[in-house]
């Protein structure tokens, strides 16, 4: 078992976004999670990236619990994300967001960042590499230098996910990563994620792009009213009549 | 990655340490030299500001008493139990620091301006145990007699002599600063400073690095403190108060928040303006007060940010003289 979400449910008050929704994400696949705007996708995100505990509900991850733990005690055990709308570190270059996301693996304590910097540097210049290389995969490694939110949408995207790369996950949680970018973009997007995937990380994939979602997604689960309506394959889902009706509303019956 | 220097840069950095060595000379008496002796204890405050408020975003608006805790350590070390400022020193970093991770817990629960008053409340809650510490504090009286420092039987026993003793401690101060800023913690600072969320998915453990903020900038204090008592000999709870925070907010702010430089350049500046501004006494408040809200109105990044700009104007145009040149 990979990635195991079971009887989640996420309430805020009186307003139930998850309810008692369970999946099974598996490894070294592209999962994908569609639904209607509001129908609880982002708020499985939140809780599976540790920013909401569950109102009720266990999310397992290669077996172990990570339902409870702190945010960046997920990410370590090797959950990223990204976000729908997005959150470079404004003040920073596109190397040094990724940079970011690697000091989770830094071994040097303050003591040596104090009085033995040739430790401290070492270990920058192996993050310097790692860093380059995930710019070289997603190809904005010209960027490097740039200051992160002065690139275009897109490439502000891209940096997005190799800052999530940067973490080192087993499996990557994608908000939306196709939004607002245009076609030839998204056409990257999905190179991007083959790339991703023969890396070895599993997706886990929120999109609206319907076309994305069913070209790239093994697994594709639907989402109403945080309720689990369809699972299946893309063919299986699409034509699925409650899926149809969740999206378009119910035909009108002559 | 280093930046080679040019012959200006180092003609201009050799210039600026030959001018440093030699102050204490060529001072006009020992009160000018005693000034900048004090502007170097403010210059070791603000870094520590700096580095929670200007790169972590934490906003401690306590670090005026804990300058105090700092001082407070090193006199009653001192004058109680009889050790040395070398003792002092470390002494006073290290008990500053702990009081600074307390002072930093609410950081974990409220942020920005919330924060800053919860600090404002703890700071004063800090000054007013100094000032009820008993027989240990001696009350609003203070601690006279303290001793100044010797080095290795060499008394540091002037203003002159003290001046090389802060020079070093800024110095160090400073590379410091900059060797925290330039890995993974001065990485994490600025994370959680420009989105928390975002950090907190990128593996930064925040409540580690917050609180980490808040012990540094409060070491810095405790130094500075330590460096004030042996400089003073005699210190009272009133120096330690919410205007000696709101002294080094704002030369911290003049200088530039968010740049170690401009630590540098606000500690030298205000504190000599300062001395000008003595004549117009209780307004001082209302200057510092309107300096804020000019600098943050007009230059939020403070006179580093200006001068900044000019040559980034400065360069644009001979850009373009270039472009009509060639063209």
């Amino acid at each position: 078992m990979f990635l195991e979400i079971e009887h989640l449910t996420m309430r805020f008050g009186g307003l139930v976004a998850v309810n008692d929704f369970s999946v099974n994400v598996q490894k070294g696949k592209i999962h994908g999670l569609i639904g209607p705007n509001g129908s609880g996708k982002t708020t499985i995100f939140n809780v599976l990236s540790g920013y909401y505990k569950p109102t009720a509900g266990r999310i397992f991850f290669e077996g172990k619990r990570i339902s409870g733990l702190a945010a960046y005690q997920i990410t370590a055990r090797g959950l990223a994300r990204t976000f729908q709308n997005l959150r470079l570190f404004s003040s920073m270059t596109v190397l040094d967001n990724l940079l970011v996301g690697m000091g989770h693996h830094g071994r040097t304590s303050i003591w040596q960042t104090l009085f033995y910097p040739v430790a401290v540097r070492r270990e920058e210049k192996e993050f310097l590499d790692k860093a380059m290389n995930l710019l070289d995969l997603l190809e904005i490694a010209d960027y490097a230098g740039d200051l992160a939110t002065s690139l275009p949408y897109g490439h502000q995207r891209r940096v997005e996910i190799a800052r999530a790369l940067a973490t080192e996950p087993k499996i990557l949680l994608l908000d939306e990563p196709a939004a607002g970018l245009n076609e030839i973009e998204t056409k990257k997007l999905r190179e991007i994620l083959g790339k991703i995937l023969d890396s070895g990380v599993t997706i886990f994939l929120v999109e609206h792009d319907m076309k994305l979602v069913m070209e790239t997604c093994e697994t594709i689960t639907v989402l109403d009213y945080g309720k689990k309506i369809a699972e299946g394959s893309a063919s299986a889902v699409r034509n699925n009549p409650i899926v149809v009706e969740a999206y378009l509303g119910r035909e009108d019956v002559l | 990655m280093k930046k080679k220097m040019n012959i200006t840069q180092g003609v201009l950095l050799g210039v600026a340490a030959c001018a440093l060595l030699v102050f204490p000379f060529v001072a006009q008496n020992s009160y000018e030299v005693h000034i900048i002796n004090q502007a170097g204890i403010y210059i070791l405050i603000s870094i520590g500001l700096n580095l929670a408020m200007g790169y972590a975003g934490q906003f401690n608006l306590a670090v005026g008493p804990l300058w105090g805790v700092g001082a407070y350590t090193a006199a009653i070390l001192n004058t109680k139990f009889g050790f040395p400022f070398w003792v002092n020193l470390p002494a006073a970093i290290i008990l500053t620091g702990l009081i600074g991770a307390f002072v930093g817990l609410p950081s974990l629960k409220v942020r920005s301006h919330y924060l800053a008053i919860v600090t404002i409340g703890l700071g004063v809650a800090i000054n007013i145990a100094l000032l009820n510490g008993g027989s240990l504090t001696q009350g609003a009286m203070g601690i006279p007699h303290i001793q100044m420092p010797d080095f290795f039987g060499y008394p540091i026993n002037s203003d002159q002599r003290y001046y090389y003793l802060i020079l070093v401690m800024v110095i160090l101060g400073f590379f410091i600063a900059r060797q925290i800023l330039a890995g993974r913690i001065g990485r994490s600072f600025r994370a959680i400073r420009d989105d928390y969320m975002a950090a907190k998915a990128m593996g930064v453990n925040t409540a580690y690095y917050q609180v980490l903020a808040f012990v540094v900038s409060a070491a810095y204090a405790g130094a500075a403190g330590a460096l004030f008592a042996h400089l003073n000999t005699y210190i009272s709870p009133d120096i330690f108060d919410f205007p000696a925070t709101l002294f080094v907010l704002t030369l911290t702010m003049v200088g530039g928040m968010g740049s170690l430089v401009g630590s540098l350049v606000g500690g030298v500046a205000l504190p000599i303006l300062q001395e000008y501004l003595r004549v117009i006494q209780n307004w001082q408040l209302v200057a510092y007060g309107v300096a804020i809200m000019v600098v943050v109105i007009f230059m939020p990044g403070g006179v580093i940010e200006l001068t900044r700009r000019l040559s980034g104007w400065r360069k644009n145009r001979l850009a373009l003289v270039d472009r009509d040149a060639s063209g």
